[in-house]
């Protein structure tokens, strides 16, 4: 089946390259195939703004995900755990949890810079906001949803609060917090790009590039990295997917 | 000689959903004796499973008390282990990892919790599958690493909780010699809870009957018999018929 | 006459004067014209004058605002999918997008000259153009007239532009930024560097007419098929800005007020900034010649020909009949 979607996606930009040539696709309305080649490779060869090369770009943003995401895994699966399992702590938390929420980690962009700054601290804050609630809330439920007796049998083992926490609740909700690692990694990357839009210190940054692209009209080159951005996505939420088969072969 | 266990006029109530009060257990008291096969027979929801549950320290009773040794039971204590019908096997450990629990919670280091955990890979006779999920292995085998896993703590009674009736008959009829033998070998103090008559005449030395509804003892039979039993012996077939009987009356 | 036949004359004659109407209306009807301009730009306060002061009504010409944008880019993608039939723009994104092949749109009239500055922090010890070297300046866009402005100033200077790190920072975020460190200095327009001033944050190093004396900012840019179909309706929004421009320059305190009410800035903001804004209608190919050429140079766009290209874009010749009335 695979071969058989490979096979329509060729055929689609094909088509898409025709209807360009034809005319019928005005190029600045939607650049071409092969406009979104030539304005990658302008990316990769020449660099945009001319000597800051693609690669950097990514490696920037990378960056200041890993760091955002780092931070917000660190914290949300130890409180995550800890709110599953006591039933004071969460129902004292959740309100906090559930205003700060809603609210778009881009609405927090001014403040961010306030505080921050405009260096990788800002950026890191802002995609820590995007990456924290789904690992907190995976892992909750997580917990939640563990069996009872589980945590029974290892009670009449001998087990104390802190084995449970840690030899219990911590593996039990794995399969569930992994999910939420992965989301909060997906929301991480978009917010990444958006949170650069407002400028960075280095002047690096994949988010960076499409706004600079965005000045100078170049749509070919804003297609070329939102490509590479999508690659670099996927490609991070297939880490975390072959990391979870081995850690969840038990399953 | 003391008994091992006793239990003084045990009562438990539960607050049903319309807060109600339904209770399980009414006024309970027994002796269990130590290296003894002990059978709890009664239909299910009788409340043995109640029973069993404040004994492991899971539950507190709503009156009554819990002697282990003139201790009192406050609740979970490893000195008491505990078979689940389900196994309730940790799934992401191994079944080495999994009979290793409770030697690692008691801070047994690595070198001796490994080497005590082969030697009882062996008694279950579970040699080839030390690095197996629970979820490779079949009935009858995750319950045997149950039992590794409980008795390995080297627990003064093993509470079982209907323990083979996830099984289906063969293999129930294997386990129930095999617990047999690991009995005999170990001389531990087991208390058997089960609806099911043939293998309570089976397996036990003593035999308490319970009531549905609440929980109450109807009476206690003495099983004379030498092992293993021969079901098919007019002795065996007669206590099992009385039982049945007592049971069907109550 | 029976009712039922009263009736049915009765609706046709309605259905007929309905249809009628707006064939009877007056021939030269007022054309809906889509105007966009820049969020709190006070160069384009001549657009601001003649909305408020109802110029462009009383030059028959009926406006309706298109889009109100946050930086020219913008602005210009708007022309691309044809929502605007004109606009006050920056000039270097027009250009850009003209080049590019995004947008096609005329350059019928200027809209201000200078009135962008370097503004650094006020004890940060930065005396001159030599100090910025080693130091974070921050511009509006890559490319724009501001990012070229400090490439000018640093070339006249020879200092390297290698050795200052330019960033690119929306106007907004600038003067907190500077404020907290971040960046040493930034190059924007008015009233940004003015905000600076009279918040207590900034000083100006330099002003861009010191930079590029009468250098051209914004200006007045049309669709070029609406102009191909409305010239006269062009020509009475060119009269309006004319007469704008001229309201500006005699009438400083009323037009600072109407400047207040559109950029959303105190009136001391405002004073301040348009001391250093020159309002001009005609415009400068020079200015543009010179631009286009950096364009080029750079990579950012590749016009074969930029004299030709400037005098493709730029069309003065509605503005002359206009002046010549």
């Amino acid at each position: 089946m695979k071969w058989f979607s490979g096979l329509l996606l060729l055929i689609s930009v094909f088509l898409w390259q025709l209807l360009s040539w034809l005319g019928i696709l005005p190029p600045y309305r939607i650049p071409s195939p092969l406009g979104i080649l030539k304005g990658l490779s302008t990316l990769l060869v020449d660099g945009l703004p001319p000597g800051y090369l693609l690669h950097r770009h990514a490696l920037e943003s990378l960056l200041r995900v890993f760091y955002g995401f780092g931070i917000a895994s660190a914290l949300a699966i130890p409180l995550g755990i800890v709110m599953g399992w006591s039933k004071i702590i969460r129902a004292i938390l959740t309100p906090f949890v559930e205003i700060v929420r809603p609210v778009p980690p881009l609405a927090w962009i001014p403040l961010a810079i306030l505080w921050f700054g405009i260096g990788i601290k800002s950026a890191a804050f802002i995609i820590f906001l995007g990456a924290f609630f789904p690992i907190l809330l995976n892992t909750i439920s997580g917990v939640l949803m563990l069996d009872v007796r589980l945590i029974e049998a290892t009670k009449v083992l001998g087990a104390r609060e802190t084995d449970i926490l840690l030899k219990v609740l911590a593996p039990g909700a794995l399969p569930s917090l992994w999910t939420g690692l992965r989301i909060g990694l997906g929301i991480g990357w978009m917010t990444v790009v958006a949170a650069e839009f407002t400028g960075v210190k280095s002047g690096y940054g994949l988010g960076y590039l499409i706004m600079i692209a965005r000045d100078i009209q170049r749509p070919d080159q804003i297609v070329g990295g939102m490509i590479v951005i999508g690659f670099i996505g996927y490609f991070l939420d297939s880490i975390l997917r072959r990391i979870e088969s081995r850690l969840l072969e038990w399953m | 000689m003391e008994p091992l266990l006793r239990l003084i006029n045990i009562r438990k109530t539960f607050n049903s959903v319309k807060d109600q009060k339904v209770e399980a257990v009414d006024e309970i008291s027994l002796e269990v004796w130590e290296g003894e096969f002990l059978c709890i027979l009664g239909r299910s929801g009788c409340g043995k499973t109640t029973l069993l549950r404040m004994i492991a320290g899971l539950e507190p009773p709503t009156g009554g008390e819990i002697f282990l040794e003139n201790q009192l039971i406050r609740g979970t204590d490893p000195n008491v282990g505990l078979i689940f019908q389900e196994f309730v096997l940790l799934p992401w450990r191994t079944v080495l990892g999994n009979i290793e629990f409770g030697l690692e919670v008691m801070g047994v280091d690595q070198a001796q919790r490994r080497r005590k955990a082969m030697e009882y890979i062996k008694i279950i006779e579970l040699e080839g599958f030390e690095h197996q999920y629970p979820k490779e292995l079949s009935g009858g085998m995750k319950q045997r690493v149950a039992i590794a896993r409980a008795i390995i703590c080297n627990p003064k009674i093993l509470l079982m909780d209907e323990p083979f009736a996830a099984l289906d008959a063969q293999t129930r009829f294997n386990m129930q010699k095999f617990l047999l033998s690991l009995w005999e070998k170990t001389g531990k103090t087991i208390f058997f809870v089960t609806h099911n008559v043939d293998e309570a005449v089976f397996l036990g030395q003593r035999l308490i009957l319970l009531s549905s509804r609440p929980g109450k003892i109807i009476s206690e039979t003495k099983v004379d018999l030498d092992y293993p039993r021969d079901i098919h012996s007019m002795e065996f077939i007669r206590i099992r018929k009385e039982a049945l009987q007592q049971l069907e009356n109550n | 006459m029976n009712l039922k036949r009263a009736k049915s004359l009765f609706m046709a004659s309605a259905v007929l004067l309905m249809i009628l109407t707006p064939l009877l209306g007056n021939p030269c009807a007022m054309q809906k014209v889509r105007l966009g301009y820049l969020q709190s730009d006070l160069h384009q306060l001549a657009a601001f004058v003649a909305l408020e002061k109802g110029f462009f009504q009383q030059e028959g010409v009926q406006i309706t605002i298109g889009g109100i944008f946050k930086a020219g880019p913008e602005e210009m993608t708007a022309f691309a999918s044809r929502e605007l039939d004109v606009g006050y723009v920056g000039e270097a994104p027009a250009t850009v997008a003209v080049a590019n092949k995004v947008a096609d749109v005329k350059i019928v009239a200027q809209v201000n000259l200078e009135g962008s500055a370097i503004v650094v922090r006020k004890e940060s010890g930065i005396r001159s153009l030599q100090d910025l070297a080693g130091k974070t300046a921050a511009v509006p866009g890559y490319a724009q007239v501001q990012d070229f402005l400090l490439r000018k100033a640093l070339l006249q200077n020879t200092i390297p532009s290698r050795s200052v790190n330019v960033i690119i920072i929306k106007p907004p975020e600038m003067i907190p930024t500077l404020q907290t460190k971040q960046i040493d200095a930034f190059v924007a327009w008015e009233p940004y560097p003015a905000k600076a001033i009279t918040k207590g944050i900034g000083e100006v190093l330099m002003y861009s007419g010191e930079i590029w004396p009468r250098h051209p900012c914004c200006v007045v840019v049309v669709d070029t098929q609406f102009l191909g179909k409305h010239p006269d309706v062009v020509r009475g929004l060119l009269r309006a800005h004319v007469k704008a421009t001229h309201f500006i320059k005699g009438n400083f305190e009323e037009a600072s007020k109407i400047g207040t009410k559109y950029t959303g800035m105190d009136l001391e903001t405002v004073k301040l900034a348009m001391k250093s804004i020159v309002y001009e209608y005609v415009p400068d190919e020079e200015g543009l010649l010179e631009y286009v050429t950096f364009l080029n140079k750079l990579g950012t766009i590749k016009v074969e020909d930029p004299g030709e290209f400037v005098k493709r874009i730029i069309d003065v010749t509605h503005l002359h009949r206009v002046l010549k009335e």
